[in-house]
């Protein structure tokens, strides 16, 4: 009797750490972009370069990866109540696009066009333009 | 006097290619919906493209997969690699006309939008009801419609078959403003 207990006890534990397992991984949390190392620090520039020259291989070098670009600012824009900052490249149609994440559009105010900037973000893929999703400021 | 020749022909240059009236978007919003029983599936995307010219009516769509952000993590994770697989299929796009896109007035027009939708590397020919607004200044594209996942051949596996309806909702929101380069 006394082993049967044992058994269902040992069993019950191990249901809930199931559960809570899956649980866990069912909300397992995005990404945070603030919070991590970039995987490639570029330039504006290069990253347009790079997906204009040849856009599979680029594919997957950069998507979903957290990617570091630093570049002029030639546009700020709100959409939607979150901000939007095209960095200047050398390409006369392209350039990057960088989606901000709420806090860091609560930040943008201080931004002006002309300015050099770091901008931190996922890379979701190229249209006309490089796009970086859920940007974050860089400090430095 | 051959001055004067080349500063007509620019301007005759800039006349011609402005007569090209192209508008575009590169924050098309694109959401979709679909009810489940344990948690309803949304997603949406803000960084699509759309280029509408204005004298023929013709209207490209592109979309990156990987735009679409999911409240949950796994969701999102689930989506692009075992539904859409977005390494091996990128982007969706859509090719059409506005049909009666003459028709389309200052204020809000019904109209329709015929073309070809490509999403997981198969096309299908698709007729989409929108609500279009034309001005000088924009030109506004909204509704809504309904697509099956099977027709995309997107499968989805048997053990959560249940969970997923695969009839989706997939709302757009395009706000065209003139381009100029």
């Amino acid at each position: 009797m006394m082993k049967l207990k044992k058994i269902i006890i040992r069993i019950l534990i191990l249901v809930i750490i199931g559960a809570f397992v899956a649980y866990k991984m069912y909300n397992k949390p995005h990404v945070n972009v603030a919070n991590s190392k970039s995987d490639i620090s570029l330039t504006a520039d290069k990253i347009l370069n790079d997906f204009s020259s040849d856009e599979n291989s680029s594919n997957s070098k950069y998507l979903e990866k957290i990617i570091e670009v630093k570049g002029v600012i030639s546009e700020i824009n709100i959409e939607k109540e979150k901000g939007i900052i095209t960095l200047k490249t050398n390409d006369d149609f392209g350039s990057v696009l960088c989606h901000l994440s709420e806090a860091a559009t609560k930040k943008m105010s201080a931004l002006q066009e002309g300015q050099s900037i770091t901008v931190k973000g996922i890379c979701t893929g190229f249209l006309m333009d490089v796009i970086l999703v859920k940007c974050e400021f860089s400090n430095h | 006097m051959k001055i004067l020749i080349t500063i007509f022909s620019c301007f005759l240059f800039v006349a011609i290619s402005n007569g090209q009236e192209r508008y575009l978007t590169k924050n098309g919003a694109i959401t979709f919906y679909s009810k489940a029983p344990v948690e309803d599936i949304t997603a949406d995307n803000n960084q699509v493209l759309s280029i509408i010219d204005a004298s023929s009516g013709k209207m490209a769509i592109s979309i990156l997969i990987k735009s679409f952000m999911f409240k949950k993590a796994l969701m999102q994770e689930h989506f692009n690699e075992n539904y859409l697989e977005s390494d091996k299929f990128p982007k969706a796009t859509f090719k059409g006309s506005i049909l009666n896109f003459d028709a389309i007035k200052e204020t809000a027009t019904k109209a329709q939008v015929k073309g070809v939708l490509t999403i997981h590397g198969v096309s299908k020919e698709i007729t989409i009801d929108g609500d279009f607004t034309k001005t000088k200044e924009a030109i506004l594209v909204d509704g809504n419609f309904i697509i099956e996942v099977d027709d995309f051949g997107i499968e989805i596996p048997a053990v959560v078959d249940k969970n997923i309806n695969k009839k989706i909702k997939v709302s757009f929101n395009f706000n065209h403003k003139p381009y100029n380069k």
